[in-house]
């Protein structure tokens, strides 16, 4: 049996992902500052209000609500209109309410989610749940938990996660994390020949398969573009990323104008 | 002949009487107003004392006194959750229009003065 997909609205990553992510499943979003994790999650709250007749939340950890509607109105988004219709809800709140109550029955969130039919969360960012505890196992069952309590609510999840290093791997305590999600999307920085350009991958999709190859992405005026894979590169994630060898063959043959 | 304080007053309270009862009676200091304005801006916003000062860069212990009066004068919702006590915007519609029509004649700069003058006479 296919299991329901939801579409991010994003061209090329809903490729990757065989059409969108699987229904109430929880979705790592993880990268450095200024990779885009926001503006995916936004474009898939969107995508889902505008197309697929689906409401969202945004729950905020820091960001001020207006952050969203300033940065979604520069893609054309209008959240405050959604608001207003009853097919949205940014909420600000720390880990620690939200996380209480979404474990009582009858909460505040579960109310807001019967209230306009919410099917889609953003939750940003993932990473305010360290303050929760230091211990790294009990971080774990927490965020596990987290993501159940969403789950049951009956809401598809994207969670963004910050990756503390510019270029390169992946902390340990981040695998620790991704094992709880459902799927994980990484969005990278990588330098090829002294510019910066943005990778992303989809590391895994529990349930499904996906497309592994590493692509190239943008920003743009109406969200994130998910382009084309990188070619002749090897070492992507690492951030800094040498030639293929036959690359490198080829390389060695041409003088610098005819490449 | 009314005195120079009386005839200030009665300038003064040149306003929507509405919004001269609310800032009287309800948003009676400058942490009020900030904490209003705050609610208003995000208005789905749930937490704690702690967090809410974080939010508006103030301290704790100044604060919490001035949400449990809002809490107390109906502008806030206060509950416990967990050990915690959280603080919303209240549902009812008539005080989110208040408030609302108290930040948009906020724009005001006429408007500005007469309330910080109010605020300032309240904290006398």
């Amino acid at each position: 049996m296919e299991s329901l997909r939801i579409p991010t609205g994003i061209a090329g990553l809903d490729e990757m992902l065989h059409g969108g992510f699987l229904s109430q499943t929880a979705n790592l979003v993880e990268g450095a500052t200024g990779t885009g994790k926001t503006t995916l999650g936004m474009q898939f709250i969107q995508h889902g209000i505008a197309a697929c007749a689906e409401p969202g939340i945004i729950l905020s950890f820091e960001t001020f609500p207006q952050h969203y509607y300033r940065d979604a109105s520069a893609f054309g988004w209008d959240f405050q209109a959604y608001e207003a219709q009853d097919r949205l809800r940014v909420i600000m709140s720390s880990p620690e309410v939200t996380r209480a109550d979404l474990q009582q029955i009858n909460g505040r969130l579960e109310a807001v989610v019967n209230q306009i039919g919410a099917r889609r969360v953003l939750v940003d960012s993932l990473s305010h749940f360290d303050r929760l505890s230091a211990d790294p196992v009990e971080l774990r069952r927490i965020t596990y938990e987290f993501i159940n309590g969403l789950k049951r609510l009956g809401l598809t999840a994207v969670l963004t996660r910050e990756n503390a290093a510019l270029l390169g791997e992946t902390p340990d305590n981040e695998e620790e994390l991704a094992f709880v999600a459902d799927s994980v999307v990484m969005l990278r920085y990588v330098e090829i020949q002294c510019t910066v350009h943005r990778a992303l991958l989809v590391l895994k999709l529990r349930g499904s398969d996906h497309h592994k190859d590493i692509r190239q992405y943008a920003i743009t005026g109406q969200g994130l573009e998910v382009r084309t894979r990188f070619e002749g590169t090897q070492g992507l994630m690492s951030g800094t990323p040498t030639m293929t060898q036959a690359e490198a063959f080829v390389a060695a043959f041409l003088s610098p104008d005819a490449r | 002949m009314p005195d120079g304080d009386d005839f200030a007053t009665s300038l003064m309270n040149d306003m929507d009487p509405r919004l001269l009862e609310l800032i009287q009676t309800r948003i009676n200091s400058f942490i009020k107003w900030d904490l209003v304005r705050f609610f208003h801006d995000n208005p789905h916003t749930a937490d704690t004392a702690d967090s809410i000062a974080r939010y508006t860069g103030r301290d704790v212990r100044i604060v919490e006194p001035e949400l449990l009066q809002l809490a107390r004068d109906d502008v806030l919702d206060v509950e416990d959750l967990a050990g915690m006590r959280i603080y919303t915007l209240v549902d009812d519609r008539d005080v989110r229009d208040l408030i609302a029509a108290f930040i948009r004649a906020c724009d005001d700069r006429q408007f500005r003065v007469k309330a910080i003058y109010h605020v300032i006479r309240s904290l006398r």
